[in-house]
């Protein structure tokens, strides 16, 4: 039986999205705007010998570090990024000051009459020459078991090493802001996923308090975590500028600049060395990770975190040593990326695990099946994996769906055949909802209810699921449930829109708010009632050591992709992905496939056609013609199917969703690439010249 | 200020041009981003616009004495659906740029651009097709491996336009087409191929190979056909290596932001023996 | 220069560079802004409008080429019967996430459907294939221009 809430319905946003009438922030007029651009540093690492401007005309400012009242960084995890440049920059496309006028014409005039004398020192550009010269930003380890023995006793020891590449969001609206000081407050507008990150971060640069300070999320067209941290950056920057011009100021990046200063995920390079016992199990691994950081730290560490934490996959290695580090590079800064971290190591974890079996002449499925967690198990971290696992349930139906072991089997040259387990730790990392304790409130009003949250809707539904939760708990129909507009002056910190954590956690807090509600219902015609999210007592976490439950559950799920490669190009055709998850209960299935198909897909990309490098730190692909993501001719058909399994404690039984079905697809066809070619593959992105080198190579 | 010119007709427009520094503009699906400067700034050009994208007279299709003439106005749109042109010249146009783009974009455009990854031109150079160009005083007919020299360079005289592209009667029993990109919606070429050929009775009778995206410009080698023109297709699978390693000198491709030469150059060598081994 | 055009049923003349993109003419002037600007050189598909039923990109036409052309938006179009059909069919199959791409895609789907009523999935595939959408993974979005194709039967 299906659980009732799980029945689809309509987004509440899509008619104004459709017929083109929602506004996003480049379509929002302000009385008197200005128009700002960045000028920014063409060089990878230098010093700022001396920046000449020219007279600039009436109405015409430059707007750079010495107009900030506060402190010159961008508030976030490690606060290290500088609003405007000091006297270095660390990467092309750092921002170094800002050219505001009334005209775009004119502003680029002046931009191109700037003059930046630069003292070049020595860069560095890529994870082996940081590995070379011990530029790292934060080293973590942590470890279970004896892996020291259990290696010293080992029947057989593997060693491998894995690559991923950078991905650019490639959200489809570009990143814009628009500062408006007015009556002694601060207004930010924009595209936005952190309403709250964003108020800090202007505290910070401003000096003020938070009652001065609104920020109001216009229409947003994507975010996948591009719109998580960097926003800040760009608020920051407007907020000072208007407060210098007195007038609104306005920032939309076009997709050049957008690709080329912007946060990307990770590159990452992942070390193993696994240790087999006499039963070709793996009893002890050694894992190394690598990330590329960029230029600067900003919210990397907990990136590496939930990459350290997600490193086994859905397997018990119980020897294990985990060591992560992220590296300074004069790259472009990494940052938050549907996924965070997880799909660096999980596709390498994936692709070990695939590859192993290979050699040792077995079927990837079943060498996989002996490694799986179970409920009762620990964690990696030494944590508890508290819900029932069913992983069982979710191979026995993707096989029925996709003929997975018959297919593998009957191998044909250049097709192929993959699968791919995987997990999501649902919400925050370790600490982290504890710390953010999100609050929410639900206010009655006659017969309309109120919510009051700071989740975003950025696309990925979740206006829709959370008017769902309270109108389903309250049998009223959506339109009696409203949401409030997303301005922090009228809404609670509920949390950044991050981690999957919206449905769960926020939900979960809508979920009880609205029962506590039903029972007040006649109790009185206006009624409010708040709730802050308690961490459940029986989780611990130990933040130096590692230890403990880093994620309260988990979501769980399996890819099969099915493969052609064109024998005289080598260029990848991927024909079909099977999917089956366990996410607790859907709240919405359209919504949920929404994010399964899309994320599948933006997984693909990132597996195969996604290439963005960067010699001596400059981006070789920086625009849409040079980086391409999947269009409609490019996708599989995709099928997918859950498995319920209700959380306790998430609203109806939800977990997490939203950066799950990313984690899945890369391993899935990397799989079935090998199965295809006969070879292993240990690199992503898969791209033909890559795998004619290694069809070269093997044969 | 740079203005602009809208001609009521192509006599028009030759006057113009003849008059004036000019810069001709058909669908200008190559000139807008060649010039484009950012999200809400105008494109820059240093010389007057000649918009020539209306006129009558480059937007048809006609056949004169067998030969096929398309006016150098006709859309990439219009090409896909007219009977007139040929099946490998269509599946060349249906993998070029996006719908909404081939509704903007001409086949003169896509010849006078002169990149080197134009998909329209390896069937064109491979059939030998020739450009009417054409002033207020002259006309010129030419090949259009003399009418393009170098990347981004062609041979039109700035009083001149490009008027008419003529595809000689001939046909081809045999068609290979291949265009390798990033992937398979719209997509800049890395690498294509096109084969064309003529056999009876066993025999070829005619051949044709041009390469795109692989050298400075379009590879074609008369020489290397006229080697394999003649011979039976039962004799052509001995011939391949060694024809193969007479394209590989003429193939020399880069290394930039979408692939890498080695890997070019190995994919249109594959593609060659692909085609050739087809004919047998 | 002068140009006279016809923008969503009026006729409209400006004095303007002929240079100019037609995008910024439409958003800029005319305050059009269903018509978005994601990438400015015609790989993504979100500035599509249609000029004479034909979907076309915005970024790319200069203005000098719009003479005596009609020019429609979806700030007319989606007073459209048709525009109804597509509406509720993209609600049902979940065609939208963000919405950005999605007056793009509604313009390039009218323009098909124009042509080809009844298209087949690679139809549409093709048809769609120079709009980019970066949330659905484009499945959900086929699947909504197919139930507008059947719903809207008569209507093209
Ligand atoms: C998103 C996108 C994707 C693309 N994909 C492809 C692709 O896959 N394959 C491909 O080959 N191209 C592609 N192109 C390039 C372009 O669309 C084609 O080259 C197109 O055919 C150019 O035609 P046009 O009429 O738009 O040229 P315009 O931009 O109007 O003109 C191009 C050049 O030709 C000159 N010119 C035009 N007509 C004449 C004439 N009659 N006489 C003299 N000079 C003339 C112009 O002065 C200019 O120098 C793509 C472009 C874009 C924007
Ligand atoms: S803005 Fe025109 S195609 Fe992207
Ligand atoms: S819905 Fe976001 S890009 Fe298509």
């Amino acid at each position: 039986m299906k659980n009732c809430i799980s029945k689809p319905i309509n987004r509440v946003d899509a008619p104004a999205k459709i017929s083109g009438k929602a506004k996003y922030i480049g379509d929002i007029h302000f009385e008197n705007q200005l128009f700002a651009k960045t000028v920014r540093s063409a060089r990878a690492k230098a010093k700022i010998v001396s920046i000449k401007t020219p007279t600039l005309p009436d109405d015409y400012y430059i707007i750079d570090k010495n107009d900030i009242p506060g402190i010159n960084r961008m508030r976030t995890v490690v606060s290290d990024h500088p609003i405007f440049a000091e006297d270095e920059v660390n990467y092309i496309g750092q921002p170094i000051l800002l050219v505001v006028g009334p005209e775009r014409e004119k502003i680029y005039e002046i931009v191109s009459q700037i003059k930046i004398k630069y003292k070049d020192e020595a860069a560095i550009y890529n994870l082996e020459e940081a590995e070379v010269k011990k530029a790292v930003f934060t080293e973590y380890s942590y470890s279970k078991g004896e892996p020291k023995a259990t290696f010293q006793h080992a029947e057989r020891i593997i060693e491998d090493e894995y690559r991923t590449g950078r991905q650019e969001h490639i959200y489809l609206e570009p990143q814009g802001i628009t500062g408006d000081y007015k009556d002694g407050c601060m207004y930010i507008y924009g595209s936005l996923q952190c309403p709250f990150y964003i108020e800090g971060a202007i505290q910070d640069v401003l000096g003020w308090d938070s009652d001065r300070i609104r920020i109001i999320q216009s229409t947003t067209g994507g975010a996948f975590g591009g719109k998580e941290e960097f926003p800040s950056l760009m608020a920051c920057q407007v907020a000072v500028a208007s407060i210098k011009t007195k007038r609104p100021v306005k920032m939309i990046y076009d997709r050049d600049e957008d690709i080329i200063c912007s946060t990307k995920r990770h590159p990452s390079i992942v070390r193993y060395k696994a240790g087999l016992n006499k039963n070709n199990e793996v009893v002890a691994l050694d894992i190394d990770i690598k990330f590329d950081a960029g230029a600067y730290s900003e919210l990397s560490p907990v990136v590496l975190q939930r990459g350290m934490f997600s490193a086994t996959g859905v397997y018990n290695f119980p020897n294990l040593k985990v060591r992560g580090r992220n590296f300074m590079t004069n790259n472009v800064p990494s940052g938050a990326f549907r996924g965070f971290g997880a799909p660096q190591t999980i596709f390498s974890t994936e692709m070990l695990m695939h590859n192993i079996a290979v050699k040792l002449g077995t079927n990837p499925l079943d060498y996989k099946i002996r490694h799986l967690l179970k409920r009762g198990y620990p964690t990696c971290t030494s944590g508890k994996i508290r819900d029932e696992v069913k992983l069982p349930e979710i191979i026995e139906k993707v096989e029925k769906m996709s003929w997975y072991r018959r297919k593998i089997g009957k191998h044909k040259k250049f097709k192929g055949v993959g699968l791919s387990l995987f997990l999501h730790g649902c919400g925050f990392t370790g600490k982290g909802e504890a710390t953010i304790k999100g609050k929410i409130i639900l206010k009655k009003n006659g017969d309309t209810v109120t919510l009051k949250v700071s989740s975003v809707e950025m696309g990925q539904g979740a206006e829709t699921c959370l008017r769902k939760i309270v109108a389903h708990t309250l049998s009223l129909p959506m339109k009696k449930v409203i949401c409030e507009t997303i301005d922090t002056g009228l809404i609670p910190n509920s949390g950044p829109t991050v981690a999957s954590r919206t449905i769960m956690i926020v939900g979960g807090l809508l979920r009880q708010a609205s029962l506590e509600l039903k029972d007040r219902w006649n109790d009185a015609n206006e009624i409010e009632i708040s709730k802050t999210y308690k961490h459940p007592d029986f989780l611990s976490w130990d933040d130096d050591k590692f230890e403990g439950d880093a994620y309260p559950t988990y979501s769980w799920g399996t890819n099969v992709a099915e493969i052609e490669i064109d024998p005289v190009t080598y260029e990848i055709d991927v024909k079909k992905i099977t999917a089956v998850y366990d996410v607790g209960v859907p709240i919405d299935e359209k919504t949920l496939e929404g994010q399964i198909q899309g994320g599948i897909v933006q997984g693909i990309g990132w597996a195969t056609i996604e290439v963005m490098n960067s010699p001596k730190g400059k981006l070789t692909q920086h625009n849409l013609t040079d980086y391409k993501i999947p269009t409609s001719m490019d996708v599989p058909e995709i099928e997918c199917e859950f498995i319920e399994n209700p959380y306790e404690f998430g609203p109806f039984g939800a977990k997490c969703a939203g950066e799950l079905p990313f984690v899945g697809a890369p391993p899935a066809v990397a799989a079935a690439v090998s199965n295809a070619m006969s070879v292993p593959i240990r690199n992503i992105p898969i791209t033909p010249e890559y795998l004619m080198e290694l069809d070269k190579h093997e044969d | 200020m740079v203005d602009g010119f809208r001609p009521a007709d192509l006599q028009e427009a030759l006057e113009f041009r003849a008059r004036h520094p000019s810069i001709p503009i058909a669908g200008g699906t190559d000139l807008m981003v060649q010039k484009a400067r950012g999200f809400g700034l105008k494109p820059d050009f240093n010389k007057p616009l000649l918009f020539i994208g209306h006129l009558r007279k480059l937007r048809q299709i006609s056949v004169r004495d067998g030969n096929i003439h398309i006016g150098a106005g006709v859309l990439l749109s219009e090409l896909i659906i007219n009977d007139k042109i040929s099946e490998a010249l269509k599946m060349a146009v249906r993998q070029m740029a996006s719908p909404p783009s081939r509704n903007l974009a001409t086949i003169g455009g896509n010849i006078c651009n002169a990149s080197p990854a134009g998909d329209t031109l390896p069937y064109l150079y491979a059939v030998d097709a020739k450009l009417i160009l054409k002033s207020v005083s002259s006309e010129r007919i030419i090949h259009i491996g003399k009418f393009i020299t170098d990347p981004k360079q062609n041979t039109l005289e700035h009083d001149e336009l490009l008027t008419e592209i003529i595809i000689p009667n001939k046909i081809f029993n045999v068609s290979y087409y291949k265009k390798v990109g990033q992937r398979k919606g719209m997509s800049l070429t890395k690498a294509s191929f096109q084969g064309l050929a003529d056999i009876k009775n066993s025999n070829v009778l005619d051949i044709r190979i041009a390469f795109g995206s692989v050298a400075p410009i379009i590879v074609r080698s008369r020489e290397i056909e006229a080697s394999i023109i003649g011979k039976p297709v039962s004799e052509i699978n001995a011939a391949v290596p060694e024809i193969l390693k007479k394209y590989a000198t003429l193939i020399r491709p880069i290394d930039d932001a979408r692939s890498s030469a080695a890997y070019r150059k190995r994919v249109s060598l594959r593609l060659l023996e692909d085609f050739l081994s087809k004919l047998s | 220069m002068k140009i006279e055009f016809v923008l969503n049923d009026k006729k409209q003349v400006i004095q303007v560079d002929p240079a100019s993109r037609l995008l910024d003419i439409l958003r800029d002037d005319f305050e059009l802004t269903s018509v978005k600007e994601g990438c400015g050189e015609g790989e993504c598909g979100a500035c599509v409008v249609l000029m004479d039923d034909k979907a076309v990109n915005s970024c790319l036409i200069p203005v000098g080429n719009i003479e005596g052309r009609h020019i429609v938006t979806m700030e007319s179009f989606r007073k459209t019967e048709r525009y109804k059909v597509i509406e509720e069919s993209f609600l049902e199959a979940g065609s939208v996430q963000c919405g950005f791409c999605t007056p793009g895609i509604v313009m390039s789907t009218e323009s098909l459907l124009r042509e080809n009523p009844k298209p087949g999935d690679n139809e549409i595939r093709d048809a769609l294939s120079g709009n980019l959408c970066r949330c659905t993974g484009y499945n959900m979005i086929i699947k909504g221009v197919k139930l507008a194709a059947t719903r809207g039967k008569g209507l093209w």
